[in-house]
């Protein structure tokens, strides 16, 4: 009898309740928000369900040891967490994406690139106020990737200059992403007047397949020449929109697109969940992360707009671009796009912005890229 | 058109000007040692005088063809030869010379020794610009080098700012300890508030996308005429003289059953976006060509017990 109840205390010891401290209470909470949150409203679910229960598995009370926690050296979740660690699942999503993004709109009307492009100071901007806070460059530097939008980005990025950062950093920008129809509509209010958010952009013309299969590989020749460090991403993106287009890799782009990009996004979501242990997670640093982020958004969403309406002081008449497209800028693809056309339904219901707004949301997504590849060059 | 293309070509032009001109320019005296008496060795087992070059940046450089000299009245005394892979150097990288006045024992052997020295000179491959110098100084005592506290920073002009004597002698490596942290720190401490590098790399990304901007507006724009004369060459006519206005009710009522169409199943969509097209649908199929019903049936055996 005595030793079944030794054997008991024993067990119990092993139990998340003997090792429970409150920090893993907020952060299960935090993930069941996340769960909530992806089901209830469905905000970006495909990576808030897998991310949420990522919390949960990483917050489960252990005692060293056991070599099941994400940060055991050997235990079956460090070995996937290690995509995350060595930055290998961020330029497999992006493969997917650019198999399954089309860039029609973006070679249709190639000014819509410099939307992009000025979108990308939320990225640096929120690295000027990282510094200002305290954070060395290089963390900043993961931190100001937030602002570009891009979950996949931020890892890759993060994993490199901060590694001790990157759960906070890719929560808060996945956090952010699923934010941005709550995030950017007020701010496209507020910088535009009512005659701007009724400009009617002229229809894309017709893009043939020879400029498709010719944009992954210039794309990707051109911005890989200009910033090397970026090679990961762009030529994955690249080469997976070149399996698309190419017409003759059908069931490689299926693949790319389709379940490989699926596989990973569930790798990704549940390793960066689980990565975010109470003791790593919930600091002070974190906090500041999360208010770095949403500014690096408002900035991102500030450029991109003020940035169409300067450029629309150099268009002619019936060749201006919709300033309620310029928050597309920031590559959460296609919210961000979806909410430029939400906002311009509701002030003409005919003006259909979806299209239009597609150019510089992918635009973002080659810019945040090189952004990326810069902060890399410089402090990597 | 032209004009694009002239503008392109110059900023092409311009890039590769710009980068073949930095590069033999980037290359600085790092270290060098006078006294050898228990230092590194060189291919024959002697130890020898040397100096090191340090390619400060980020592309390879070919120094073949420059000079090295110790003698300001004659800057040419040692080309170092062309022929050689070796003379590539690559980024970041180190190259180590030996300075024992006997230059038939190979491309990085020179024709002076530092014993005898007051200065050694670097000028490039015309023979009169000084790319980088620094006087030699004899009072280091043995096997104690002098070089650049930072690999590649300092005064190039022969003043010795930057220059100190090394704790230790690094021939063909780094002078100073790199650790992981030391690029953001110094990021830091050159540009605290962030702006140095938020311009740097905004303008980078600009011009990243201006570039692909120029690049598909020209190919769009040849993509459009090109259409046009193939349109005109088919139809025989101007296609100016088509304006929306003319399009006859017809052509309306095919995109919009194509419209339906593209929503109702998608692959009617054509592998252009915007356009969706209606194929002519050939019904090779019907009862009467099916296998079904055109193969003869297995015979099969029947066993009458």
């Amino acid at each position: 009898m005595g030793h079944i109840i030794e054997n008991l205390r024993q067990f119990w010891q092993f139990t998340g309740f003997a090792n429970f401290e409150w920090g893993y209470l907020i952060m299960i909470l935090v993930g069941c928000l996340f769960i909530f949150l992806a089901i209830k409203y469905e905000w970006e679910p495909m990576l808030l369900v897998p991310i949420g229960f990522g919390i949960l598995i990483g917050n489960i009370p252990l005692f060293a040891g056991l070599n099941v926690g994400v940060y055991e050296e050997g235990s079956v979740l460090n070995i996937l967490y290690q995509g995350v660690q060595r930055g290998f699942y961020p330029p497999l999503i992006f493969l997917g994406i650019g198999a399954m993004t089309d860039f029609s709109a973006l070679i249709a009307n190639p000014k819509l690139l410099l939307i992009g492009a000025a979108a990308q100071f939320g990225i640096f901007g929120a690295y000027a106020i990282s510094l200002a806070l305290g954070f060395d460059a290089a963390q900043a530097g993961a931190i100001g990737i937030i602002g570009g939008a891009d979950g996949p980005t931020a890892i890759f990025l993060s994993s490199r200059l901060a590694p001790t950062l990157m759960g906070a950093i890719a929560v808060s920008a996945y956090s952010y992403m699923a934010l941005v129809p709550v995030i950017q509509p007020p701010i496209m209010r507020l910088l535009t007047t009512k005659k701007e958010r009724l400009i009617r952009m002229k229809p894309p013309r017709p893009v043939s397949p020879t400029e498709k299969k010719l944009f992954p590989i210039i794309g990707f020749l051109l911005t890989a020449f200009i910033v090397p460090s970026g090679i990961p991403l762009l030529g994955m993106l690249f080469f997976g929109n070149l399996l698309k287009e190419s017409g003759v890799t059908k069931r490689l782009a299926n693949t790319a697109s389709g379940p490989m990009v699926d596989i990973v996004t569930i790798l990704i979501g549940v390793t960066v969940g689980a990565s975010t242990q109470a003791s790593q997670f919930l600091r002070w640093e974190s906090v500041k992360i999360f208010i770095i982020g949403a500014l690096s958004f408002v900035i991102a969403t500030f450029a991109g707009v003020l940035f169409v309406k300067f450029f629309n002081l150099f268009l002619k008449e019936g060749n201006k671009i919709n300033p309620l497209i310029g928050n597309a800028g920031v590559s959460a693809v296609p919210d961000a796009a979806r909410v430029s056309n939400n906002v311009g339904l509701e002030y003409d219901p005919k003006n259909y912005l979806l299209m239009h707004a597609m150019g510089p949301n992918v635009a973002g997504v080659i810019g945040s890229a090189v952004a990326a590849g810069m902060l890399l060059g410089f402090l990597g | 058109m032209k004009h694009l293309k002239l503008f392109l070509a110059i900023v092409g032009l311009t890039l590769c000007f710009t980068a073949g001109a930095q590069s033999q320019d980037a290359m600085r005296l790092n270290e060098y040692l006078v006294v050898n008496t228990d230092d590194f060795q060189d291919d024959f087992g002697q130890q020898n005088a040397w100096f090191e070059l340090f390619n400060s940046s980020y592309g390879t450089v070919d120094i073949a063809g420059c000079f090295l000299s110790d003698d300001p009245a004659n800057l040419k005394k040692y080309a170092i030869p062309g022929g050689d892979v070796m003379t590539k150097i690559k980024p970041r990288q180190h190259v180590l010379f030996w300075a024992d006045n006997q230059p038939y024992r190979g491309t990085f052997h020179v024709s002076f020794d530092l014993a005898n020295a007051d200065e050694i000179i670097f000028t490039k491959g015309d023979g009169k610009t000084i790319i980088d110098r620094i006087p030699v100084r004899h009072d280091l005592g043995e096997n104690v080098s002098f070089g650049r506290v930072e690999d590649g920073i300092g005064s190039v002009e022969g003043d010795g700012a930057g220059w100190a004597v090394l704790e230790r002698t690094s021939p063909s490596t780094n002078n100073h300890e790199i650790d992981k942290g030391a690029k953001p720190t110094r990021m830091k401490e050159i540009d605290p508030y962030g702006w140095v590098l938020a311009l740097t790399a905004m303008s980078v990304v600009f011009l990243a996308l201006i570039l692909l901007y120029f690049i598909f507006k020209a190919i769009g724009n040849a993509n459009i005429r090109a259409g046009k004369k193939r349109s005109a060459a088919a139809s025989g006519t101007d296609v100016k003289t088509s304006a929306y206005g003319e399009v006859p009710g017809e052509v309306y009522a095919a995109i919009a059953t194509a419209m339906h169409l593209y929503q109702q199943d998608d692959e009617n969509h054509d592998e252009e976006s915007f356009v969706v097209t209606l194929h002519h649908t050939d019904r090779t199929y019907s009862p009467w060509s099916s296998k079904i019903y055109t193969l003869r049936q297995t015979p099969q055996v029947n066993k009458r017990r």
